[in-house]
């Protein structure tokens, strides 16, 4: 259903999690990754975005659909597709009280390089991440963007043909994350793939040549970020209202707004609703004399061209700009249950 | 999967665990002392169970000194091995666990590898019991022979006992939960067998309970190799024991890894 891949190495049919008793993480979805990309998974928390990346990248069973990475089935073929995937998990996987150096060193066992190899790899590796300053301090005095960098540098350890990155920059200051950006985009430009799970979707446009957007286990849109902005076809004004009565205020405004000339498609978000118009700046006028006739207040008027998070309104009817509520599924002990870390 | 392969990922996994350890200087301390605590404990508080009538007779020592080294020995392999599944909880919760599971490494070698450092560390404390001992005036029954058997010992029922903490770490993935079962099975464990008093001397229910206590057979066979001399039978039977429980524990935590692995 990607659009017409010459060579996809990833491709993923119908694939399905249902965690006890029957929570639907992951509901039929279909993708491919075309050879080289970069590939994004766009979606907030809870999206199932972890759940594929966790499947895909062998840690977790499917309950339904076929993946394929290179030709090789991950359930089947899990020893094959380890040795040729790398993996940057949401909540960085580096041992704290080992350096940066022993943990690399460590990395280069589980991959059986020979010892010269491994010392080597490491080196260009520290370098490559610049952390050589660092390279034999415990990890657990780094800041949150070297460990980030040293998880990354741990993945690459086995020259992997596709990379998976679980929300590598969650958690970054801009500086660090702008950094990592540059790291993801070096790599892919040295051929690597790039199979990437955002909830930021400054991050999916600037990063992704392919994008999938995923809400509640579903894909809801794909394409390129350019692609999906321009389906929406027109610019965006977002209405904010207030808190109070907002349901009602939406059914107001939009009766409000009819009459409005030019004004191709509302839809309801989370704090209001959004306008769509070919001409943006030149219906401000109309649309703010049409509420204030009709003595709508409003909290704010925002006009942009269309964002990925006005493809994911326009798909979902929720903005990806407000955090949704972890969901916590704790075990009479207390630890995490079932699918641990979303 | 080649067999150099499996040791060089058990060999690297056990050499991780061994770094963590010795470089928390708290863990080190509290891991060198607690042999050296519960010594002091047992051997000052229970001083006057030599006076106890038959003592010598059923023991074969008049020294309380010489009885309780036996008795800490097990102490501290218990009290150590059941601290063993902790470092899982730990990698579940940092992922790194998640870490080893997508490298293309055996399963077993997780398992081994912290299994080995484990027994590194128990093999390390029942040392310092044993240069205390001697330091406070034990003398071996065994010879140096019976030293070895005793370590080996100590270092294979430590590895069996591991893997009942594995076990209820993967099973709860909680680390008090596994800290708290530790500690509360420990006791009875030890209490209800003849570690710290001899069977003669127990009361007949307790007697019952210590028959079946898998304790009582690793404690006879170390109170002989301290206290008379090396009784191969005895040690014979610590080994079946401890096969036992090695099978019954590391092949139920092997199947739950499985199985934690391909959920």
């Amino acid at each position: 259903m990607a659009s017409g891949d010459a060579d996809p190495i990833i491709t993923v049919s119908k694939l399905r999690k249902v965690f006890n008793p029957d929570i639907v993480a992951v509901d039929d979805v279909s993708f491919s990754v075309t050879r080289g990309q970069i590939f994004g998974f766009l979606g907030p928390n809870g999206a199932g975005k972890t759940t594929t990346i966790r499947m895909l990248a062998t840690l977790l069973q499917p309950s339904g659909g076929t993946m394929r990475i290179d030709g090789l089935d991950p359930v089947t073929d899990a020893a094959a597709v380890r040795r040729m995937i790398g993996y940057g998990a949401q909540d960085i996987g580096v041992d704290g009280d080992l350096t940066a150096r022993e943990n690399l060193r460590l990395m280069a066992t589980f991959y059986h390089l020979p010892k010269r190899e491994a010392i080597a790899r490491t080196e260009e590796l520290l370098t490559a991440v610049d952390l050589q300053q660092a390279a034999d301090r415990p990890a657990m005095t780094y800041s949150g963007g070297m460990r980030r960098r040293l998880d990354l540098a741990c993945a690459l350890v086995p020259r992997p043909k596709v990379l998976f990155l679980d929300e590598p920059t969650t958690g970054l200051d801009p500086q660090n994350r702008t950094h990592m950006w540059d790291y993801v985009r070096g790599l892919n430009e040295s051929g690597t793939t790039i199979f990437l799970t955002t909830q930021y979707m400054e991050e999916a446009d600037k990063l992704a040549h392919q994008l999938c957007i995923i809400d509640m286990g579903r894909i809801v849109a794909e394409g390129t970020p350019k692609e999906l902005k321009a389906a929406i076809g027109a610019d965006v004004i977002q209405l904010r209202l207030p808190h109070e009565g907002l349901t009602e205020g939406r059914v107001a405004l939009r009766a409000a707004l009819a009459a409005v000339a030019g004004i191709s498609d509302m839809s309801d978000y989370d704090e209001g609703v959004a306008v769509y118009a070919k001409d943006g700046p030149g219906k401000v006028a109309a649309i703010v004399r049409a509420l204030d006739d009709a003595k709508i207040g409003f909290d704010g008027l925002n006009l942009s061209a269309p964002s990925l998070d006005d493809v994911f309104v326009k798909h979902t009817g929720r903005t990806l700009r407000v955090e949704s509520v972890k969901p916590t599924g704790r075990t009479p002990w207390g630890g995490p249950r079932g699918p641990k870390r979303r | 999967m080649t067999v150099s392969e499996f040791l060089s990922e058990t060999i690297g996994i056990s050499h991780r665990w061994l770094l963590k350890t010795f470089r928390r200087p708290a863990f080190v301390f509290f891991a060198l002392f607690q042999p050296i605590i519960w010594f002091l404990l047992f051997t000052q508080s229970f001083r006057a169970i030599a006076d106890i009538p038959n003592f010598e007779q059923v023991t074969g020592t008049d020294n309380y000194l010489t009885f309780f080294s036996g008795a800490v020995v097990i102490q501290t392999v218990l009290t150590s091995s059941m601290q063993s599944g902790m470092g899982f909880v730990t990698d579940i919760e940092t992922g790194y666990l998640d870490k080893m599971q997508v490298a293309p490494i055996s399963r077993a070698s997780i398992l081994m590898g912290k299994l080995l450092a484990d027994g590194v560390r128990i093999v390390i404390q029942t040392c310092v019991i044993l240069v205390l001992a001697v330091a406070l005036g034990v003398r071996f029954g065994s010879g140096p022979l019976g030293i070895l058997v005793l370590l080996m010992l100590a270092l294979a029922f430590g590895i069996a006992w591991a893997g009942i903490s594995v076990f209820i770490a993967l099973t709860t993935k909680d680390s008090e939960a596994t800290l708290m079962i530790g500690v509360i099975t420990t006791f009875p464990l030890l209490f209800l067998s003849t570690a710290v008093m001899p069977k003669e001397l127990l009361p007949d229910v307790v007697q019952r309970i210590a028959v079946v206590n898998p304790i009582s057979y690793i404690a006879d066979a170390l109170h002989a190799l301290i206290i008379t001399g090396l009784d191969w039978g005895l040690v014979a039977r610590a080994l079946v024991v401890i096969l036992l429980v090695g099978f019954v524990s590391l092949g139920a935590t092997t199947l739950l890894f499985r199985r934690a692995v391909t959920r």
